[in-house]
């Protein structure tokens, strides 16, 4: 196999990742602003794909944990090459869109990691290079402590919300959620487009076109930023209607803004305290939370568990399309073409399943249509 | 393992850091709600002190602000 068309394919197959990452996790920032009508869909798609882009630009750390933490490299463990990325890749791009076709908001972090572990366990044919107490550590138990701490911040800040305020005047969130869906934006956009970069780095760094312990070129900086962004404005429209509605009905301003406050606190005290945890299980747990602490909320926990259920699954998933596609790839030197020849027809069919019910902006009906938050001019009324 | 000094951490700091904003655009709002200049000048300070949280916000989510050297 010619090593620069492997890279070529490699590269571009990061980038369809990044792009699924970016639809994948509007529903994180987005969800609850589209639902309370703080922003119409199409703003709030578009302000996201604005911050994710410029989010993008602002860290230049690469994320070499990709490879470094779960899969044991040199003495024991094994050379990452071209083809197991290449292998892992499709296997998280398959997960992502499964699970978006189905609605369900998942890690994109987790599905990477999934499609590497795999293709990595084919590549040395065993379970030797997967650190399974990092596996615990790192992946199983944050995906519990995740939503339970960020559906019990939620939760107090959704009593503290309507504790203090009146019914009247709880249409202020609206503005205040503006602000806190941006900071998750961003803040997504610092982290995720990193993954990418630190993929396709990676990538030319085994293929010896790139010196060994360099930071990202520029070039691959642009074209992770724009994939990230455009997947971000193409907007998750299945993930937010779950993210919005699904789990728990009829969203107000003041639980919305308590969500978004929840999940921007928990992340960023995540990423600066040394816990990690992934964007997707803290705001899910967030919407979960404000739907308990508001009166005549109720949460759907039969959605929920199918949540839940996808977390679980997401890591082997997404391993063993990336253990086929590392298998294939193994047989025979035209395997890496089999490899991207089924995932074009995976995508292919799954982009045919989902235009049989389509889940688009037009579809939210939203409680105020109203351009942007304006501040509500004062009614002449007692005090109820 | 699992580093539950750094969870705790995490999960007080979470928990204080929403707390305080849903607490003061609360009552940013709630003050706000009335004719009195004295009450809309109190609300817009706390409005001030909402925007401050959110600068700080953006303080740790921008490596260059808060980590210029990049160590």
């Amino acid at each position: 196999m010619d090593l620069t068309l492997l890279v070529v394919l490699v590269i571009a197959l990061a980038l369809i990742f990044d792009f699924t990452n970016g639809f994948h996790d509007t529903a994180n920032a987005m969800a609850t602003p589209i639902a309370t009508g703080a922003l119409r869909p199409k703003t709030a798609v578009a302000l996201a794909a604005v911050l994710n882009l410029v989010g993008a630009f602002l860290s230049t750390e690469v994320a070499k944990t990709i490879s470094g933490g779960l899969i044991r490299e040199g003495d024991g463990g094994l050379q990452i090459t071209p083809v197991m990325i290449l292998a892992g890749l499709i296997g998280a791009i398959v997960w992502n869109l499964v699970t978006w076709l189905l609605g369900l908001p998942s890690s994109s972090s987790h599905a990477l990691f999934g499609g590497l572990i795999g293709a990595a366990i084919v590549g040395a044919w065993s379970f030797g290079p997967i650190d399974g107490a990092v596996l615990v550590s790192k992946i199983l138990i944050p995906a519990v402590l995740a939503p339970v701490l960020a559906g019990t911040v939620s939760y107090l800040a959704t009593k503290i919300a309507y504790g203090i305020t009146r019914k009247r005047q709880r249409d202020g969130f609206k503005v205040g959620q503006v602000f806190t869906s941006s900071l998750v934006s961003l803040a997504h956009g610092t982290n995720d487009a990193q993954k990418t970069m630190g993929v396709i780095t990676l990538t030319l760094i085994a293929a010896g076109m790139q010196p060994v312990g360099t930071g990202p070129q520029f070039w691959v900086i642009v074209a992770c930023a724009i994939a990230i962004a455009a997947g971000t404005y193409s907007g998750g429209w299945r993930i937010i209607r779950t993210m919005g509605r699904g789990i728990t009905e009829g969203i107000e301003p003041a639980q919305g803004f308590s969500a978004e406050a929840a999940t921007t606190a928990t992340i960023l005290a995540s990423t600066h305290l040394g816990f990690a945890l992934s964007t997707t299980q803290v705001a899910s747990g967030s919407v979960i939370g404000t739907g308990i602490g508001r009166k005549g909320a109720s949460v759907r926990w039969k959605t929920a568990g199918r949540i839940g259920l996808g977390w679980l699954i997401t890591i082997p998933a997404a391993g063993t399309v990336g253990a086929l596609m590392a298998f294939i790839a193994g047989l025979v030197w035209w395997g890496v073409i089999v490899d991207v020849v089924l995932a074009s027809a995976a995508i292919l069919t799954i982009w045919l399943l989902s235009r049989r019910g389509t889940v688009e902006a037009g579809t939210f009906h939203q409680p105020e249509p109203t351009a942007f938050v304006r501040p509500k001019r004062k009614k002449k009324r007692s005090r109820r | 393992m699992i580093d539950w000094m750094a969870f705790v951490t995490v999960a007080v700091a979470a928990l204080l850091a929403a707390g305080l904003l849903v607490t003061v655009f609360a009552l940013a709002l709630r003050v706000g709600d009335s004719p009195t200049p004295v009450r809309k000048a109190a609300s817009l300070v706390l409005y001030g002190v909402c925007a401050f949280i959110v600068l700080f916000g953006i303080f740790l989510i921008v490596p260059a602000l808060h980590d210029p050297l990049g160590l």
